[in-house]
């Protein structure tokens, strides 16, 4: 026993420093510059094609890796936060701009304005070039239109808060994913004690609380609620299989609805970092926003002048809600704590 | 005799072979888990700190969160084992034909990923009472892991030494044979079995989180996916890994280490003739099946709408299948060798510390599946040699060395414990070397646990989606992280045929193994 013992503290430790120990990062890996790694939380439906169209367009050999659905697993922003210091990704392909914000914070990206972003509003770019916001959707109520008539379809989200449907309103786990933005903004534009209070009559309407925006579809397709807060794309796949779902930009009138960009960011210390560069140049492009626009993703070019997406009302027909995207993104944790009590979760 | 003085029969080959396997094993399994607890006990600059623990249960929310937490796991537990013992005590006692069939026909709902049974259980239209509650958790959860009850209780009733049934059945009838000899010569494999279900019940996220019941596992995910804080994750999942190890103290409390060694015949003393119980048993067995494997597949493939879709699904996915084939197979096969070897060490070792290092292998398997795969990026991606691995698929296979190698560990240690040292000691006596007992004495008489390892190492690291999405390497996508990476923006149907042909997939060598694997002692 003691032998068996002495014999693993030996083997441990001499193999323990090589285990902790770094070395000087190797020059050559820079010279395979004909690829690019490329990290992507958007839905690989969409964005595969459009990585393939790139590998076609310049013969640049695209490595991506997909996120899984916001449930599922902890995603790439963890990955990236844990790679810091050996990073392996060249590029951030980002689907909500909460994720984007939190590795800006934490150091994990690097600046860099590529030409293409000209065209894109201010608003939805980082002054300092850390993320570039392009293809983007809204945050909207979805209903079932066998069980709710186009006349009394809720046109606010106070509207969700209305007796008339309660037990019947579903909504994504506030914690994760794109609703975890959604309520960051409607915080930072309500202001905490107006938000707890939209929530806690939320909550009392009996909002269903599920995993993810596809599962709000599916329930309202199927019939098990009457409507929901989700994404313009979840939708859409509804319209496009010819569900009975009709989707309602919401607070025309008021504060206006959540715009949700893409956003796209260099990685500090990136192993191909021109390459990458050229890869951000080329997603931030208006063919890239129109093939995103033609695509089931149904996302909003920016760029003026590039054909919006069918089915989703032109960006100039609703009101987008004024937001500070880095402030908004700041509050995240903290709105996360303040609705753990209130939700019951 | 021997062993009071420890190991000095033993030759240098026999410390060193064992002494590299353990090491392997604490560094490539251990040393992920250990670091996330130093981390957990680290401040942002570096200094010890326990903030990270210092709100860990305070809320009553958080102790609610861990009781539902431990009535999932207890429940799933006992109603796994409730429908898996008795099949296994059947497969392995009762005569009737074409058993591997049967048994791979039961075995299929470990193989269907928990979160695909939970869909189904949520298209069966029944009440939202029933169907997104506690109870309903627990049914699904049930239903996924009894397999590994009626696969432990079958390898351990067929492990009987029969001349200790029919020096019994001498003096007593066949009852109380079976009640007083059988029944607590098996129930350790059982309670081993019940415990990897309550940690894998307990480690369950995507389950509750669809049928809507919060649990502690979700807290451990907030602590990732929406403040992205690696000590705090890992600071909570430490109140699951306490509560394991409570459940395996218990455990071990009421069966005790009642682990008489008896040698593995080739014959079974006592069989369950039935008789007229033989159509009942029948029926039972077709009404287990009918529940739950036809309809939960049933209703998965009414959603999918058609073979064309699942068809296309397959073919679309191609490379993931033969990565996670050979990612999964080679996974697998090293488990069981490292694992064999540990359990080997294990089982030998001196009753002193045998206990604390089962309590560490099943602590180890209770350790979040994204904790680890954090801790393996922590390890491994550094740019020196340890960085050339982490880009390759090997990391994917050293994730699932980390993650199933310690419960391979236990359970194989118990399949070594039920061989007589007096074995390996009379090979001692007659001049054989290590190697040469362990080979062609030791290993022949753990084949059944061996295959039973390697068959739930594969099933396991085949749906391994933890880990696997935070460590592979881009393009090397496993069937289960491709799968997942897609269904978040496609309609149901598309996922339900993905999920099948998922099953499919992974069926297929399992029922292969079927009909070329010979089970001995008592097959028919």
């Amino acid at each position: 026993m003691r032998k068996l013992i002495f014999l693993v503290s030996a083997f441990c430790c001499a193999l323990l420093p090589t285990a902790c120990g770094d070395r000087q990062r190797s020059a050559e890996r820079e010279a395979t510059a004909n690829e690019v790694t490329i990290y992507v939380s958007t839905d690989r439906v969409f964005s595969e094609p459009i990585l393939r169209a790139y590998e076609q367009k310049t013969g640049v050999k695209v490595n991506a890796v997909y996120d899984t659905e916001e449930t599922k697993s902890t995603g790439l922003a963890n990955k990236l936060l844990a790679e810091k210091n050996n990073p392996q990704a060249d590029v951030f392909w980002s689907n909500e701009p909460v994720r984007t914000l939190v590795l800006e914070s934490r150091g994990v990206l690097a600046p860099y304005k590529p030409p293409n972003a000209d065209g894109i509003p201010a608003t939805f770019k980082d002054p300092d070039g850390y993320w570039t916001g392009f293809s983007a959707r809204i945050r909207v109520i979805v209903y079932n239109t066998n069980l709710v008539k186009a006349s009394e379809a809720p046109r606010s989200i106070y509207d969700l808060t209305d007796p008339k449907w309660k037990g019947q309103i579903a909504i994504a786990d506030p914690r994760f994913g794109s609703t975890s933005f959604h309520v960051a903004a409607l915080y930072a534009e309500l202001g905490d004690e107006k938000a707890d209070e939209f929530f806690r009559k939320l909550k009392a309407n009996g909002v269903k609380i599920v995993p993810g925006n596809s599962v709000v579809r599916d329930l309202v397709v199927r019939g098990e609620v009457k409507m929901g807060l989700t994404d313009t794309d979840d939708v859409n796949v509804a319209l496009e299989d010819k569900q009975p779902v009709a989707m309602v930009v919401p607070d025309r009138d008021g504060m206006g609805a959540p715009l949700m960009p893409n956003m796209v960011s260099l990685i500090a210390g990136a192993p191909h970092a021109e390459a990458g560069k050229k890869l951000i140049d080329y997603l931030l492009s208006p063919e890239v926003e129109r093939m995103l626009a033609q695509s089931e993703a149904v996302q909003i070019p920016l760029h003026a002048g590039t054909e919006g997406p069918k089915n989703i009302p032109p960006i100039n027909s609703f009101k987008p809600m004024t937001l500070d995207y880095g402030k908004a993104a700041s509050r995240v944790e903290d709105v996360v704590k303040r609705l753990q009590p209130i939700l019951g979760l | 005799m021997v062993m009071k003085s420890g190991m000095s029969y033993f030759s240098v080959s026999h410390f060193s072979v064992l002494s590299l396997a353990v090491s392997l094993f604490i560094l490539l399994c251990a040393l992920p888990a250990i670091y996330m607890l130093g981390l957990s006990f680290t401040s942002a600059d570096g200094h010890l700190s326990f903030e990270n623990y210092r709100r860990l249960l305070v809320e009553a929310r958080q102790r609610e969160l861990l009781r539902t937490s431990a009535l999932l796991g207890a429940g799933a537990a006992m109603l796994a084992t409730l429908v898996g013992a008795p099949l296994g005590l059947l497969l392995a006692r009762a005569r009737f034909r074409g058993k591997r069939w049967w048994r791979l026909a039961l075995v299929i709902p470990l193989v269907v990923p928990p979160y695909v049974l939970a869909l189904a259980w949520t298209w069966l239209d029944i009440t939202s009472e029933l169907t997104y509650s506690l109870t309903g958790a627990i049914i699904v959860l049930g239903v996924s892991f009894y397999p590994l009850a009626m696969l432990a209780t079958e390898a351990a009733a067929r492990r009987v030494d029969a001349g200790l049934e029919e020096a019994a059945l001498l003096v007593a009838a066949p009852r109380r044979v079976f009640a007083k000899i059988t029944l607590p010569l098996v129930a350790p494999a059982v309670a081993a079995a019940a415990l990897v279900i309550f940690t894998l019940a307990i480690s369950e996220f995507g389950v509750p989180g669809l049928l809507r019941i919060n649990v502690f596992t979700t807290e451990v995910f907030t602590a990732f996916a929406a403040l992205y804080d690696f000590g705090a994750a890992t600071a909570l999942s430490v109140p699951l890994l306490l509560a394991t190890i409570i459940t395996a103290l218990a455990a071990r409390l009421i069966i005790g280490e009642r682990m008489l060694t008896t040698r593995r015949s080739s014959r079974i003393g006592l069989s369950l003739t039935l008789g007229k119980w033989q159509t009942p048993m029948v029926a039972l067995l077709l009404t287990i099946i009918a529940l739950c494997v036809l309809l939960p597949i049933g209703v998965i493939a009414r959603e999918a709408g058609g073979l064309r879709l699942i068809a296309s699904s397959l073919s679309n996915s191609r490379a993931a299948v033969i990565n996670s084939f050979a990612l999964a197979g080679a996974g697998a096969t090293l488990v069981v060798m490292l694992a064999a070897l540990v359990g080997y060490a294990r089982a030998r070792m001196r009753a002193r510390w045998s206990g604390l290092v089962d309590l560490a292998l099943i602590t180890l398997f209770a350790v979040p599946g994204t904790v680890v795969g954090i801790g393996l990026i922590g390890l491994w991606n550094h740019a020196d040699w340890r960085g050339e691995i982490y880009a390759s698929p090997l990391i994917i296979v050293i994730a699932y060395l980390a993650r199933f190698a310690p419960v391979a560990a236990l359970l194989l240690a118990a399949s070594v414990r039920q061989i007589p040292v007096s074995f390996e000691e009379a090979a001692v006596v007659a001049g054989a070397s290590w190697p040469r007992r362990f080979g062609r004495i030791v290993l022949p008489q753990m084949f059944t646990g061996l295959s039973a390892a390697w068959v739930v190492a594969f099933i396991f690291a085949i749906g391994e989606i933890g880990a696997t999405a935070l460590v592979a390497p881009p393009g090397e996508s496993t069937l289960p992280v491709r799968v997942y990476t897609l269904i978040a923006n496609t309609p149901a149907s598309n996922l339900a045929a993905l999920s099948l042909a998922q099953v499919i997939i992974v069926f297929l060598p399992l029922a292969l193994f079927a009909l070329f694997v010979r089970q001995s002692g008592g097959e028919k």
